[in-house]
């Protein structure tokens, strides 16, 4: 029998093919512990919740609710939307929320297994698949309520939401690329994760969430200038039976996403050890 | 089946003293660790070596215990034969399966029930759903919880929640186990079970067992590494010798007075045969003890009982004697002035350092008048390596 053989010496250079693929097979075998501990954390998070999966969409639900009256009572005007108002802010805020949700994924992922990962080996690669599962399960729930709002507002729908799914897992991958990315200083310096969600809070004033890009004058500027911009705008059309209007600009946002997430990875996989022995547990 | 399954080869590894430094040093090792670069690992700033320059190799079938004071950089050198964190020189090269005795129940939730749990820790530790299935019934019946496997952890107690994390990680069949601290807790009955678990595990693998417990040391180690600050020293298979290396760097405690009434002691001589005086003295197992002291006490305590204990480094009290065990009273002199000597016969003691404590006690009224611990010091020269606290003398033939 062979027996493996691993080798632990001080992290110098490395083979980016070889640790590219330590990192897939990192994914691929501990799959079954990503789903376990998502299995554990879901399972815990709602057995000690009487309102459960209604927490997952209740922040959401809140603060569109809030941007509906404001636009009702007419304190706040806001200019006509191609869709009914409610409908046009309750996909924005929840889709800003997924966002947000990617970007802090693997930080929160990291930061709430570090008990086990200064005490056992195993692949991290897991933390990133765990916080996935438990994302995609919370999107499924956010999901079913934007579903059921398009039924109340009979949306018609047309071939364009085909482009719906693939576009929004590539907004996805793209905040949780850079959400992983930052893991390794965030676990070193706690600002980051203070400062993701104030930017957040910022940049969605300045993106089309809860308001149309105006016609004219400095906001439609810089809205121009915000790449969340065109992928809150397309992934709002393609559910509500709009083409897509920027494909060139989403074409080149795919591929440097694919690129950028696989730069990513690399750097989670490398910067992993290194940032252990600088945790507690 | 003695191939080398561990070895270690000039493994050192540095830690900053200072949190900011730290982690400002842990941005540039990410960095640079990134890029790629190959620079050579120096000393920055406040950093310090945790561990030094260590190498060894462990045999399939060997056990490699691995003692040192606190902070003498064992759970360092662990954390890197586990490949939790890399040396900054040096490299380790481990073959087969690694399992460790490090956490147990890591991975726990404590609202889940011990079932659910059960699963989460093993996978946590390496096992597939197969294996666990496979293996549910053994860890139930291992873990010794019965009833209580559909209850919350959060109810359990402190020992069946090490318990039911010790039935989990037993299951593991590695090449190489690593074993640290783990057996602390629990009662006897378990601990012993765990014991034979390693010592089962012992016979087909590579274990590295670091533990303060010097019992455990010498019945289950091979090979014995000292550690101190960061660095070896000691290596090698008289595990005896090593573990006394181990004592013999704590500093020797002064002499202390736990409590006294009117009973003061004045002073202490040490002797074996024609050598001896002063508080420190060394003698060859088998030779006797004399000691000599000097007590002043108050006019009012008019006879005297003696007490002296004999402790090993360990802190453990392995022999007494006692002055009414020969009827022995002594009586306070005018002027208060007593002195006293106690031969202590044939002290079959293995290699090693003890000390004495003292009780007097007032034999009128039967109170205890002083107490004093290490008034004097005595270390037996090197016997045989043995596990026990005591070489007997002993007669051998051979029959017909």
């Amino acid at each position: 029998m062979i027996l493996e053989k691993r080798v632990y010496k001080s992290s110098g250079s490395y083979s980016l093919p070889k640790i590219f693929l330590e990192c897939l097979k990192g994914y691929k075998e501990s799959f079954y512990l990503a789903k376990q501990l998502a299995k554990r954390d879901l399972r815990a998070q709602y057995r000690q919740s009487i309102l459960g999966i209604f927490w997952a969409f209740a922040p959401v639900l809140l603060s569109a609710s809030i941007w509906i009256f404001l636009n009702l009572t007419g304190t706040v005007k806001v200019s006509e939307t191609k869709i009914p108002y409610p409908l046009f802010v309750v996909i924005g805020t929840t889709l800003w929320s997924v966002f947000v949700e990617c970007l802090l994924m693997s930080i929160s992922s990291v930061n709430a297994n570090k008990s086990i990962i200064t005490k056992i080996n195993f692949h991290k690669e897991a933390l990133v698949s765990l916080g996935i599962i438990k994302l995609f399960f919370n999107l499924l729930i956010k999901m079913g309520l934007i579903i059921a709002l398009m039924l109340v507002f009979q949306v018609s729908l047309s071939l364009s939401v085909l482009w719906f799914v693939p576009l929004l897992v590539i907004s996805m991958l793209a905040l949780m690329s850079i959400g992983v990315f930052l893991t390794p200083l965030a676990i070193l310096y706690h600002d980051i994760t203070r400062v993701i969600p104030v930017i957040m809070q910022v940049l969605m004033y300045l993106t089309p969430v809860v308001y149309n890009s105006p016609k004219e004058g400095f906001m439609k500027t810089f809205m121009a200038l915000n790449p969340m911009t065109y992928i809150i705008t397309d992934l709002r059309n393609t559910l509500t039976g709009y083409p897509i209007e920027h494909g060139g600009f989403l074409l080149i946002f795919g591929f440097c996403t694919i690129l950028f997430s696989l730069f990513a990875m690399v750097v989670y996989r490398v910067s992993m050890p290194i940032i252990t022995e600088r945790m507690s547990s | 089946m003695s191939e080398v399954l561990i070895r270690a080869e000039h493994v050192s590894k540095k830690f900053s003293k200072d949190l900011k430094k730290s982690l400002y040093f842990g941005l540039l090792d990410v960095f640079s660790g990134v890029i790629g670069s190959s620079k050579k690992r120096e000393l920055r700033g406040d950093e310090f070596w945790a561990v030094k320059d260590i190498g060894f190799e462990v045999k399939r079938g060997e056990c490699l215990g691995l003692i040192g004071h606190n902070g003498a950089g064992k759970s360092t050198l662990l954390k890197m034969l586990n490949g939790l964190i890399s040396p900054d020189t040096g490299n380790i090269t481990m073959y087969g399966k690694v399992g460790a005795l490090i956490e147990l129940g890591a991975g726990f939730n404590p609202i889940l029930t011990g079932r659910e749990n059960i699963y989460n820790n093993a996978a946590v530790i390496g096992f597939s759903k197969k294996e666990i299935d496979a293996k549910f019934d053994s860890i139930v019946e291992f873990s010794e919880i019965g009833d209580f496997l559909d209850m919350p952890v959060q109810n359990y107690s402190s020992g069946m929640k090490v318990r039911l994390g010790f039935a989990i990680a037993a299951q593991m069949e590695p090449d190489i186990l690593i074993v640290d601290e783990v057996l602390a807790v629990g009662d006897l009955g378990f601990k012993i079970k765990c014991m034979n678990r390693i010592q089962e595990l012992l016979k087909n693998t590579a274990v590295i067992f670091v533990t303060h417990a010097m019992t455990q040391i010498s019945n289950v180690c091979t090979r014995l590494i000292l550690m101190n600050k960061g660095q070896v020293e000691f290596s090698g298979t008289e595990i005896g010798e090593g573990i006394e290396k181990y004592f013999l760097n704590f500093s020797s405690s002064e002499q202390k007075v736990i409590s006294s009434k009117n009973v003061f002691l004045k002073n202490v001589d040490l002797h074996s045969g024609n050598s001896g005086g002063g508080t420190e003295i060394s003698i060859n197992s088998g030779d006797p003890l004399t000691v000599v002291f000097e007590l002043e006490v108050e006019e009012e305590i008019k006879n005297l009982r003696f007490r002296i204990g004999i402790f090993n480094m360990e802190y453990r009290l392995l022999a007494e004697v006692d002055s009414d065990q020969v009827r022995f009273i002594a009586k306070n002199r005018p002027g208060g002035k007593v002195r006293v000597s106690v031969d202590i016969e044939n002290l079959f003691l293995r290699f090693g350092k003890y000390t004495i404590h003292l009780h007097v006690t007032d034999k009128d009224k039967n109170a205890k008048v002083l107490r004093m611990s290490d008034i004097a010091v005595f270390t037996v020269k090197p016997t045989l390596s043995v596990g026990a606290d005591f070489l007997m003398p002993s007669k051998w033939q051979q029959l017909e």
